[in-house]
């Protein structure tokens, strides 16, 4: 039977009735109700309950209308909140200057990887046409690989010409399509002055429809439709004329072309995946040499193409290999293969060879975030390991507080205040190290923050809100934790912390040295690595030479030899070649045909090497067979082919003897095969040595190679200028050094290697801020243990002793778990290496020894301290 | 002495809380009134004027204990105030003189 009042009906009441009156009348209320029941009428009970309900709902019972605002002290509360944490960080100076530290630069990091990894994100974003714009890649298989599809890898962003019409032609569901070609080193003349551009590029008329560039002034849509029209960027306008007005003036291309200026654009924004000083029209290209432009095999060209509205890219994706059959169906022995890629993610994702600029890793910024929330994470460790660590030191607060009637939930407020106040603190330090350090990263990551970009209000909401959650994520266990405490034992003076807070401290502690050891080891295997890279036999002399570049001048390629004699002359110069790349630049591949060991012909792509008789010398490149080219044989420069050791292995000859003679067939030469040259890494360690084919090419020279001598280098240039100005008057004196120009090609390592190392060093440094202040107060805790052993004739070793056992328990656990950890974490990076140095038990005993060095450094300080003092300061007050 | 005049109700509550003495609660006076009166109360018309009266002065209250019958509600006691009392006898003293001065015919026809 039920015998509880109808519920809907009580609530009734309770919502009406005055407070004041509530209590009594519902108890009158359940007295009549249950009188009822025992009288045994039940429905008569519930009917009578709800009677008496509305009968009670009147004017003189029911809660006033406008309740009177009860006076609410909680401004007041948090008020004090905030005061109470304010004293109390003033009176711990010492550890909330480590929680404040460790948290700002932990936050700093954050903000700054966060800026970067957005940064990488945001490349190429700003075009509107994103969602529908396109790349052509395309791949040439030939030989015995030719019906195999081509790898993601062996394509490129590179091309021909005519694939971009064709697309247009071919595919109704393509809107638009744009070429540029790369900005191969170009003479410009504006006035008297000549400059050597690397940065400016052809391209179609469309390219403002289908890229979001901004032109300042022209016509967007005709800027760059006539041949010799040129449109220039807004710096290299600066550059050119100054403060004049660019528009309508006459700038020079290669000498003889007259290029009106049709348009100034704001520079290429840095987050681009291609970038450009200025835009010479295409049709100046066709004008020079129509006939490319219908060569499916010439390859000069970055196509990109938008689609239609509501149109996709999965309609056009089978038709591709029609399209490239049908175009290049009188292709003997080789195969065009294409295929197209999203513009949107291009930046971090293609795989394809031969970008036309740089690009990112996902890897990289995957890294990078993951140390960021490290950092994060150490940071709040220190602080959840402080603060529970001193919990002891505010039981009593917490005791008197509870018994005056603190509810819980109030504590765990009056903690996280407190908390928040400390990451505030640290949010405010951060913001000023990130202003402070923009500059320096500018140089030194190439990322640029301006001030605008912090101080504005989508940034500050997301700090205020990033501040919020790490205040809550390091304060929430601590203010539990600390709301927990019973107040009578606190009081009594009979309360020790817990055992489960000695337990989770040691396991964040172990956590922070897993961390703090495994980003030491990254750091020193990748330095490691690096220095293997630089160190690496190359297998050609890279020091002391000066490239004197001369971009293919034909003038200069008919009196090469002379030129060569002449600069030879010059004083500290000691031999000078010529050829058409040095290494670390970009070597075409040619289809060629060798004779194999079963005399059959044998087609493969190779790279090709255009040098002249001097560069095996100059270079020391080691002949293992045959003979090198010679100017006394005018048949090499025709008939005859020198490769390397990886082609001839590629070819079936083990040994190298065996190919010297064989037949050849590349690029309209037919001859022999006169030596083989031992490997030299022609490109990066970043790949194998791949095969090669020197030739002897007089005209396709474009560069000269001088070995200089260390000594008096300023004035050798300085003689090699004027020189250089007597016999070459127009054109420019340009030059670098090979090895600084090769090592660029380390460059994004060495940055990412920089980067990991200074983030490793802050977040090393935090880790152990913490365990300073974490052992600092421990051993203060124990400092009347210390002074009894030392009465009862402890030894200092034997307190030391004690003192770091828990400590070496710690590292070497945070070992056993960090060291397969990064060992696997680095063998993965290395994979990315053609030359990986081995990992070496080295690295791991270094990274123990200073881990360990600097744990019990840290430790130490206080532990010697404490022992060294006299037992009567510590026991004579009790 | 300001004047007050009892209405009906008023008076008769008041009288009913001052026959319980110390036991006059709002079910304890419901059921007194309605032994002695033969007249049906509703706790919301007691209340109203409960209330009334303690906010006038005539009584005050104070909680009893709880107990496990009434849902573990407290009883909320009545007693009269000495101003209560003051009212309830001039009260009465008027009815009385009025009575009084009926002349003894009247009464008897």
């Amino acid at each position: 039977m039920n015998n509880q009042p109808p519920k809907l009906w009580l609530r009734f009441f309770r919502w009406y009735c005055h407070p004041d009156y509530a209590e009594d009348i519902e108890g009158d209320l359940f007295e009549r109700f249950e009188r009822q029941i025992e009288l045994g009428n039940t429905g008569s009970a519930e009917w009578r309950f709800a009677s008496d309900v509305v009968r009670l709902f009147r004017p003189g019972l029911i809660r006033p209308l406008t309740q009177k605002k009860q006076q609410q002290n909680q401004f007041d509360m948090f008020k004090n909140y905030y005061k109470v944490a304010w004293r109390h960080i003033l009176k711990e100076k010492f550890y909330s200057f480590i929680n404040v530290t460790g948290l700002g630069v932990g936050l700093t990091c954050c903000i700054l990887i966060a800026f970067f990894v957005m940064n990488e994100l945001s490349y190429d974003n700003y075009h509107e046409k994103l969602d529908r714009t396109y790349r052509i890649l395309q791949a040439y298989k030939s030989g015995a690989e030719m019906a195999t599809a081509p790898a993601a890898e062996e394509y490129q962003v590179w091309g021909n010409a005519p694939v971009g019409p064709a697309f247009k032609e071919e595919f109704p569901e393509v809107d638009q399509f744009c070429r540029f070609t790369p900005g191969h080193s170009k003479l410009i003349k504006v006035g008297d002055e000549l400059y050597d551009e690397k940065n400016i590029v052809f391209g179609d008329s469309t390219v403002f429809d289908v890229f979001s560039w901004e032109l300042i002034s022209g016509n967007p849509k005709s800027a760059l439709a006539a041949p010799n029209s040129i449109v220039l960027t807004e710096s290299l306008a600066k550059k050119y004329f100054g403060e004049d007005n660019a528009m309508g003036q006459i700038v020079t291309y290669n000498k003889n072309r007259d290029c009106l200026v049709t348009g100034i654009m704001k520079d290429v924004p840095s987050n681009s995946h291609f970038t450009f000083d200025g835009i010479i029209s295409m049709a100046t290209f066709y004008d020079q040499r129509p006939p490319i432009f219908d060569w499916w095999g010439y390859v000069d060209f970055y196509t990109y193409f938008t689609l239609k509205d509501n149109t996709r890219i999965e309609d056009i994706k089978p038709k591709l290999d029609d399209l490239a059959a049908k175009y290049t169906a009188d292709w003997e022995d080789s195969k065009f293969y294409i295929d197209v890629e999203p513009l949107k993610g291009a930046y971090l994702n293609s795989t394809a060879a031969r970008q036309p600029g740089k690009t990112g890793s996902i890897s990289n910024i995957t890294i990078f975030a993951v140390i960021g929330v490290f950092m994060l994470l150490i940071a709040c460790i220190n602080f959840i390991n402080l603060s529970t660590a001193r919990s002891l030191e505010r039981a009593k607060e917490i005791g008197i507080r509870k018994v005056v009637g603190a509810r819980k939930s109030s504590l765990i407020n009056q903690y996280l205040s407190e908390f928040f106040l400390l990451a505030l603190f640290a949010g405010l330090l951060s913001l000023a190290l990130v202003i402070f350090l923009a500059p320096y990263l500018k140089d030194f990551a190439g990322l640029s923050i301006e001030p605008s970009d912090i101080l504005n209000i989508e940034f500050l909401g997301i700090f205020l809100i990033g501040i919020f959650v790490v205040g809550l994520l390091a304060g929430s266990y601590p203010a539990f934790l600390l709301s927990k405490f019973q107040p009578v034992k606190v009081l009594k003076g009979s309360f020790k912390s817990g055992k489960s807070g000695v337990a989770l401290r040691k396991a964040l502690v172990s956590f922070q040295f897993v961390l703090t050891i495994s980003l030491i080891i990254g750091t020193a295997t990748i330095h490691n690595q690096l220095d293997y890279l630089q160190n690496q036999e190359l297998g050609f002399k890279k020091d002391q030479v000066l490239v004197m570049e001369f971009g293919f001048d034909g003038q200069i390629q008919r009196g090469i030899e002379a030129l060569k004699d002449e600069f030879e002359k010059s004083p500290n110069v000691s031999s000078v070649c010529a050829s058409r790349a040095v290494p670390g630049n970009f070597f075409p591949n040619a289809g060629t045909t060798i004779e194999n060991p079963e005399g059959e012909l044998e087609s493969h792509s190779p790279a090709i090497y255009e040098i002249d008789p001097d560069i095996l010398t100059f270079y020391d490149i080691k002949v293992l067979a045959g003979r090198n080219f010679s100017y006394n044989n005018y048949s090499d420069s025709v008939e005859a082919l020198i490769i390397n050791n990886a082609a001839a292995k590629l070819w079936g000859y083990n040994n190298p003897e065996d190919v010297i003679g064989k037949k050849f067939d590349q690029w309209g030469k037919t001859g022999e095969v006169i030596g083989v040259v031992d490997d030299f890494n022609y490109k990066s360690l970043h790949t194998e040595v791949e095969p090669l084919t020197l030739r002897y090419e007089p005209f396709s020279m474009a560069k000269f190679s001088a070995r200089v001598s260390t000594s008096e280098i300023y004035s050798t240039i300085q003689n090699l200028e004027e020189k250089w100005k007597e016999l070459i008057p127009h054109r420019p004196f340009t030059y670098y050094f090979l090895d600084n120009n090769f090592d660029l090609q380390y460059k994004s390592d060495e940055k990412f290697s920089e980067l990991f190392s200074s983030f490793s060093v802050l977040a090393i440094l935090i880790a152990f801020l913490g365990l300073f202040g974490l052992t600092t107060y421990t051993t203060s805790q124990r400092i009347k243990e210390i002074g009894i052993r030392k009465v009862l004739g402890a030894s200092l070793r034997s307190i030391l002793l004690l003192l770091s056992k828990d400590l070496s328990k710690l590292l070497l656990l945070s070992f056993l778990i960090a060291v397969p950890i990064s060992w696997y974490a680095m063998k993965e990076w290395l994979e990315s290496f053609a030359y990986q140095a081995p990992i070496s038990l080295w690295v791991y005993l270094i990274t123990a020894l200073i881990v360990s060095a600097l744990a019990f450094g840290t430790m130490g300080w206080q532990s010697v301290k404490a022992a060294l003092q006299n037992p009567v300061n510590s026991l004579k007050n009790e | 002495m300001g004047k007050y005049h009892l209405g009906e109700f008023e008076e008769i509550v008041l009288l009913t809380v001052a026959i319980l003495k110390n036991e006059a609660y709002g079910i304890a006076i419901i059921d007194e009134m309605e032994s002695r009166l033969k007249r049906s109360v509703s706790i919301g018309a007691l209340q109203t004027v409960l209330r009334r009266l303690e906010k006038k002065g005539f009584l005050s209250s104070e909680f009893g204990e709880a107990t496990k019958v009434r849902g573990g509600k407290r009883k909320r006691y009545f007693s009269l105030t000495a101003y209560g009392k003051k009212v309830l006898t001039e009260t009465k003293e008027q009815r009385m003189g009025l009575w009084n001065a009926i002349p003894e015919f009247a009464f008897s026809s």
